[in-house]
């Protein structure tokens, strides 16, 4: 896919402590990595997803995951009022919109339970976590400047008790690369989507949908899901709820 | 063009080490020592966005790389002063071309980080990914020391490339 994941543990160290279980923690997660890339990678001829794009499988003849994805995707859909569409890009289904986030948020899944106090598992900036960075302390989360990658528009608190994600979605990183399912034409609303919510594999659709239809409305209405937008006019604007840390300065150049 | 592969890396922070690097050309930067616990890629998979300095009970030697690059800086032994040597990183394809990544190592801390090569098929462009790609590493390295901040959400995918080089040539560097 593509995707530079990064994964941190939290913890008290113990002089008897080893590398090694953490390690083999680390490596549980990547293998969940590694699964998700090899069914759904798009750029892998043979994987699951690109033969099912092809028509040369059909969802049934695929690996269970696939159905239980994209019937994931077909609920991101409705709740987005149809914003985040996997059917309207071209070339076939393609859920990777909803994907890197689902799967990075499974590999956090590893890591419960385990004696770790904290986690985080940070998917090319679609962010998972629980449990603490330090005791009683919220994690703290930055959300990049789209006009100024170097640095932060803003810091946003994740509650890792009850789990948290924060995904962001923009054109800023690699060009418009969101298609409006109206037109089926490339399009870019914003310059940086942000959803926060318990479950990133639907921030990450609902980020993506933001991004496009330039509209908050959808996300305020979902139970737990909040939004935070920043227009190429380097306006800012958010849900009611959104947990700001800092309030959100956006220099645009 | 062909994309960079599935990369991974694991972090494993008391307090997390971090490179910290500067967009401009003559880089400067320094290591944020960890507190007790080192850290380092804990996955088979290589690449990282973030190494720890020589901390507590790291890695033997500066070794001796076999760098890839025409740097000069050679050292065998470390007994005594720290000695420097620049190591360069395997050229990797990004979306726009192809860079490696060179880190000049003293002793066990990395000084240096830059650009060692880099092409983008007569694009234009490639000023702006070069400017984009360390920024974007920087500010994670920024989120660790200064705002209390333990992740950043919206990185860019041109950092992937420059992750796996850099990965490279600090494991080049035994680090």
């Amino acid at each position: 896919m593509g995707t530079v994941v990064t994964i941190d543990l939290f913890g008290e160290t113990h002089g008897a402590r080893t590398r090694e279980p953490l390690d083999r923690l680390v490596d549980a997660a990547c293998a969940v990595l590694h699964d998700a890339d090899a069914v759904f990678s798009t750029w892998r001829e043979d994987s699951p997803i690109s033969r099912l794009r092809r028509g040369e499988l059909t969802v049934d003849a695929c690996p269970p995951v696939v159905g239980e994805v994209l019937s994931r995707c077909a609920e991101a859909h409705a709740t987005s009022m149809g914003w985040f569409d996997p059917w309207a890009l071209p070339g076939g289904v393609d859920p990777t919109g909803l994907v890197k986030g689902w799967a990075a948020q499974l590999a956090l899944s590893q890591l419960l339970g385990t004696g770790v106090e904290g986690a985080i598992v940070n998917a090319a900036g679609d962010v998972a976590a629980w449990g603490a960075p330090a005791p009683g302390q919220p994690f703290r989360i930055g959300i990049v400047d789209p006009f100024d990658p170097s640095r932060l528009a803003c810091v946003v608190e994740l509650d890792g008790a009850r789990g948290g994600a924060i995904a962001t979605s923009g054109t800023y990183e690699r060009g418009p690369h969101l298609i409006d399912p109206r037109t089926a034409e490339r399009a870019s609303a914003v310059a940086s989507a942000t959803v926060r919510g318990p479950d990133l594999g639907l921030a990450d659709a609902l980020a993506t949908a933001v991004a496009v239809s330039g509209t908050v409305d959808f996300v305020d209405a979902v139970e737990g899901y909040e939004a935070f937008v920043i227009g190429l006019d380097g306006r800012a604007c958010s849900t009611p709820r959104f947990a700001f840390a800092t309030d959100p300065v956006v220099v645009r150049h | 063009m062909r994309r960079a592969p599935f990369v991974v890396a694991g972090t494993v922070a008391g307090v997390a080490g971090v490179l910290l690097f500067h967009p401009q050309s003559g880089v400067s930067l320094g290591t944020i020592p960890s507190a007790s616990t080192s850290s380092g890629a804990g996955s088979s998979s290589s690449a990282a966005s973030s190494a720890s300095s020589g901390s507590a009970g790291g890695s033997g030697s500066a070794a001796a790389g076999s760098s890839t690059s025409t740097s000069t800086g050679s050292s065998n032994g470390t007994s005594g002063t720290a000695t420097t040597t620049m190591y360069t990183g395997t050229s990797v394809t990004y979306n726009y071309g192809v860079l490696a990544v060179k880190i000049t190592v003293s002793g066990h801390k990395v000084t240096n980080v830059g650009i060692a090569s880099l092409t983008d098929g007569g694009n234009f462009r490639s000023q702006s990914i070069d400017q984009q790609a360390i920024p974007t590493l920087e500010q994670e390295a920024l989120a660790a020391q200064s705002a209390n901040i333990q992740s950043v959400s919206g990185a860019s995918y041109t950092s992937a490339g420059f992750a796996r080089s850099l990965q490279s040539a600090l494991s080049k560097a035994g680090l």
